[in-house]
């Protein structure tokens, strides 16, 4: 009883409330902007919580988080620019939706999606972060690489049209990925001496590069086309549609959830693997890519089950899981306290608060977002001819601003001409990223396993969570596979009816 | 390339997939025997050859070569599905096309030198001249957005922008 | 349009209101003339931008001047550090905040385009962290003889968060002067290079103190020893590496330092008012507070003897490099 009013009178403070909610005004307006992700503003933002009070602090901190996570969808939805990386999966079905003038059903079902994933990660936090604390620790490099192993399958269903472009985009995403100094030796790989290639190539860049730039290059060179005046935004998402994609949502954040609480994995990869797994459920399979309502929200569930997953070992073992959590755990230092297991014993009224707090992040979450949607669905209204030369401007800035450098403006315009090829010649570009963000994994894991293990191969089995992947990994090639040959067999039918 | 003679379409499926597949078969091989060799150090001594920097690399480079040759294959003999039609588009007068290609290397080869502002300004008005926008209050915008943007980069999320043309 | 607008100005005062917008003040007549930038030459976040952040934010009212943080990052820090190098018209108003990565960076990356000592004058060594030799509370060396003699016989593992980071190079100083069989992990950075070390994957790591503080408090991990040239506060009954006595190990003094430096084209005046500055960032309590907080202690060298600590830390980086067969 002691601990409650104790808990209580941490918590209801001005200070906290305004905290969660200027964060999460930031992090939507942030993480709306091309090249401004959530980890900078969360960066950016550290300095002002050195004088607040150690709640409010952290808490300002997982608002723009949480806000950031979701803002990255808005303009991935209706200018095809992911606002964030993790978003880049959100704007397979939210582009073609706005183009289609669905752009507020989708903006609605990316919000309603990323809030209920929120809440049941927050959930899974409160409830089970002991529990997937041990998972985390329990996994090392064989068992990520595995799990790496597992995500690269995805590649397969992505791969829609051609599954040989497919994999072929996904095989140069992961020759890409390998420019930079390599992780063991120090050498250097295909830099060409280059000191702006030898950290590799910077995610931000290449994404808005390849999803927002052939877009524009494209619209420039097709033939002027007078802009119809009409109401683009559209209607808002019927209840029944949301009912619809529940399970989706459900699925996805607890993949989420999973993703986010093995320290080192992140938010994109969760994305991609709920909109594939969701794909490869839905009765609308065949729509996906294409503007399917279920896929925007099967991919910004993924991703926001992250967010709350990602403090699990944060304040269980105080291991930061990703950039974002590495300085909210600085945050905590700087205010004297350390998170881990001896948090929970000696600051347990505190925990509890921040608890609180981050449950209402989920709550103010949806406020913020149902406003912000309201505003910013009015882009989809604004004629290309007069968007498109600003969407430029926003991700030239947006890439300048990653590094500070003219050369990742370069890289982007770069990419954005490769992009433009990859459409002409109908190459898939998610497979394209997913090679490039699971490539130095799996690599790197593979690597790492064969020193811990002085080049005995038999850690790659070494207990149930690596056959635990290996099952799930030999299961999904298999059935692909498997659909493949159906397919085979269908379409060869019909070759011989209509012959 | 999907401008190809129906004639020739007869012969050969998909003439894209045939270009895109002999451009990578060329490009895996510069990959596998010029790429990889000189511009990827492999340490002296290896345990295990897995761990050499060279290893995913060159498997990825054989992977590209393979594919490569099934899409050729695959361009000479299935003919492409229905995408054929969304890959055909109207193109555009060469001149709107230039000026967006002129706005593009003004943002990469003015940046650093003549400042964000500056550079967001004379890319957008090209850019709004190339469709051409004929609503005259439209080109203000040009003025205001990455005046105001600019400003709420660097003063407000304080993230620096290059600012002033150089010799200020 | 005009909504969009709208939006915008919403955005725009949302943001002012939780950020604040600096507003400029300077005097034309002496040092600083202009708004200072403070070059972190790591991206935003990490323990030098975090520290940057709060030496800008103290210095700032000490010279009564905007001292604006800048992240350049890039290969290690050697691509902020070379623009710095470069010089440029504001150069007289620029500083840069040095760690390890400046001298490991230089020994380890080829073909540098400055010199880490010549180009450079160097203001204050703003605060040190101690590298702490951890092992698993389950691993059966209690001390570190028994753990060198050990790694002697059997081939041993150590996590590291990154090559050329001084936790990486602590590692492979130690398999230098103890001639044992050390082989490095890498991993990408010291958040994922944690759980692999609790989780008893690897051997042994030297971790930066900060991040294995607690876990070494909770009993999670054992420090063995301490890579500074004395025992911390923090952890006064783990010994130093040199106090050990044996196995060339008294040679093993390494701590994280973090520093400000400028160009060596840097104004004889500025240097003296941001030297006198400097002094007074790090006497106010707000950064001694935050020192302790970050597990460090307050720099002990400024100037000339700030310069030859580098000097001499770039030497051993450079054999340790050499040695380990990391420059490539």
């Amino acid at each position: 009883m002691e601990i409650f009013s104790e808990v209580i009178q941490l918590f209801f403070s001005v200070e906290n409330f305004l905290a969660i909610a200027v964060g999460v005004v930031i992090g939507v307006v942030v993480g709306s902007i091309p090249g401004l992700t959530a980890t900078m503003a969360v960066a950016l933002a550290l300095p002002f919580t050195f004088s607040m009070q150690p709640i409010a602090a952290i808490l300002l901190l997982v608002g723009i988080y949480k806000g950031g996570m979701y803002g990255g969808s808005i303009t991935a939805i209706l200018i095809r620019t992911p606002g964030s990386p993790a978003s880049a999966c959100t704007l397979l079905d939210g582009y073609p939706m706005a183009q289609q003038g669905h752009a507020k059903k989708a903006l609605k079902a990316a919000l309603y999606s990323s809030v209920i994933a929120d809440f049941i990660s927050n959930i899974a936090l409160i409830f089970f972060a002991a529990y997937l604390a041990k998972i985390a620790l329990n996994f090392g490099a064989p068992e990520f690489f595995w799990l790496i192993c597992f995500s690269l399958t995805i590649i397969i269903s992505l791969a829609s049209g051609s599954m040989i472009k497919g994999l072929m985009a996904a095989l140069l995403g992961i020759l890409l990925s390998m420019v930079g100094l390599d992780d063991v030796f120090g050498s250097q790989r295909l830099t060409f001496g280059s000191y702006n290639l030898m950290d590799s190539i910077s995610f931000i860049p290449l994404l808005i590069g390849l999803f927002a730039i052939p877009e524009i290059i494209e619209f420039y060179r097709k033939k002027a086309v007078p802009h119809i005046k009409a109401k683009a935004s559209g209607a808002g998402l019927a209840f029944s549609e949301l009912k619809r994609c529940m399970k989706s949502i459900v699925r996805g954040s607890l993949i989420g959830v999973v993703i986010g609480a093995i320290p080192g994995t992140g938010a994109t990869a969760a994305a991609f693997i709920s909109y594939s797994d969701a794909r490869r459920r839905s009765p609308n399979k065949a729509n996906f890519g294409k503007g399917e309502v279920e896929g925007v929200a099967a991919a910004e569930a993924g991703n926001n089950g992250v967010a709350g997953a990602t403090m699990i070992p944060l304040l269980s073992l105080g291991i930061p899981g990703d950039v974002i959590t590495a300085i909210i755990l600085g945050a905590f230092m700087v205010h004297g306290l350390t998170p881990g297991p001896l948090m929970f014993q000696e600051n347990l009224s505190l925990i509890y608060a921040l608890f609180m707090g981050i449950m209402l992040s989920s709550v103010i979450l949806l406020v913020v977002g149902n406003v912000a949607i309201k505003y910013f669905s009015l882009i989809a209204d604004i004629p290309k001819p007069v968007l498109f030369p600003i969407v430029l401007m926003f991700c030239v800035y947006g890439a300048y601003a990653v590094n500070n450098d003219t050369f990742d403006v370069g890289l982007m315009l770069a990419f954005g001409v490769l992009g433009y090829i990859f459409n002409r010649a109908a190459i898939p570009a998610a497979p394209f990223l997913i090679g490039f963000i699971l490539g130095p994994m799996f690599e790197d894991n593979l690597r790492r396993s064969l020193l811990i293990g002085s080049n005995d191969l038999s850690i790659f089995v070494r207990g149930p969570i690596t056959w635990f992947f290996i099952a799930l990994t030999v299961g999904s090639i298999a059935l692909a596979f498997y659909r493949f040959l159906e397919e085979r067999r269908k379409t060869q039918d019909k070759a011989s009816k209509t012959s | 390339m999907t401008t190809s003679d129906p004639k020739r379409r007869v012969k050969i499926k998909d003439m894209g997939d045939v270009i895109t597949g002999v451009v990578l078969f060329g490009f895996a091989l510069v990959l596998l025997f010029y790429l990889v060799p000189n511009y990827i150090n492999e340490p002296p001594i290896l345990q295990n050859p897995m761990m050499s920097p060279q290893w995913l690399p060159r498997i990825v480079g054989w992977l590209i070569l393979l594919f490569s040759i099934l899409l050729i294959f695959q361009g000479l003999l299935v003919s492409g599905p229905s995408e054929e039609d969304e890959r055909m588009i109207e193109k555009g007068s060469p001149r709107r096309f230039f000026m967006m290609v002129v706005a593009l290397v003004i943002y990469v080869a003015l940046f650093e030198s003549m400042g964000a502002v500056f550079c967001g300004i004379l890319a957008t008005l090209v850019l709004f001249v190339a469709h051409p926008v004929r609503t005259w209050w439209v080109y203000s915008m040009a003025f205001l957005f990455p005046i105001v943007v600019a400003f709420l980069f660097v003063e407000v999320m304080n993230v620096p922008l290059p600012m002033m043309p150089f010799w200020l | 349009m005009k909504n969009i607008f709208t939006a915008t100005c919403i955005a725009a005062c949302s943001s002012a209101l939780a950020l604040g917008v600096t507003v400029s003040s300077a005097s034309a007549d002496e040092w600083p003339s202009n708004d200072v930038r403070l070059v972190v030459p790591y991206a935003p976040g990490g323990t030098t931008d975090v520290l940057s952040r709060r030496v800008a934010d103290l210095l700032q009212q000490e010279l009564d001047a905007n001292v604006i943080v800048e992240n350049r990052p890039g290969a290690g820090s050697t691509v902020g550090t070379g623009r710095l190098a470069r010089g440029g018209r504001d150069a007289d108003h620029t500083i840069l905040m040095a760690s390890p990565g400046h001298t490991i960076g230089a020994a380890i990356y080829p073909d540098l385009t400055y010199d880490p000592v010549d180009d450079f004058v160097f203001l204050q060594n703003m605060i040190d962290i101690p590298n702490v030799m951890v092992v698993p509370a389950d691993s059966p060396y209690e001390n570190v003889i028994d753990f060198v003699e050990a790694a002697k016989e059997d081939n041993m593992t150590f996590s590291h968060s990154g090559v050329g980071s001084s936790i990486h190079m602590s590692g492979e100083l130690f398999k230098t002067l103890t001639e044992t069989n050390l082989t490095a992990v890498p991993f990408a950075g010291s958040g994922a290079a944690l759980p692999a070390l609790l989780g008893g994957d690897v051997d042994v790591a030297f971790e930066n103190m900060p991040t294995v503080l607690s876990h070494i408090r909770s009993g999670d991990l054992r420090a063995l020893a301490v890579t500074s040239a004395e025992r911390s506060e923090y952890l006064p009954d783990v010994p130093t590496l040199s106090e050990i006595g044996e196995y060339n190990l008294d040679q093993f003094i390494t701590t994280a330092w973090f520093g400000l430096i400028a160009h060596s084209s840097f104004p004889e005046e500025a240097q003296s008012t941001m030297r006198e500055a400097l002094a007074n960032v790090m006497e106010r309590e707000e950064f001694l507070d935050f020192a302790e907080q970050l597990g460090a202690e307050p720099g002990q060298v400024a100037g000339e003897e700030f310069k030859q600590f580098i000097a001499d830390d770039l030497q051993r980086w450079e054999e340790v490099a050499q040695q380990a067969g990391i420059s490539q």
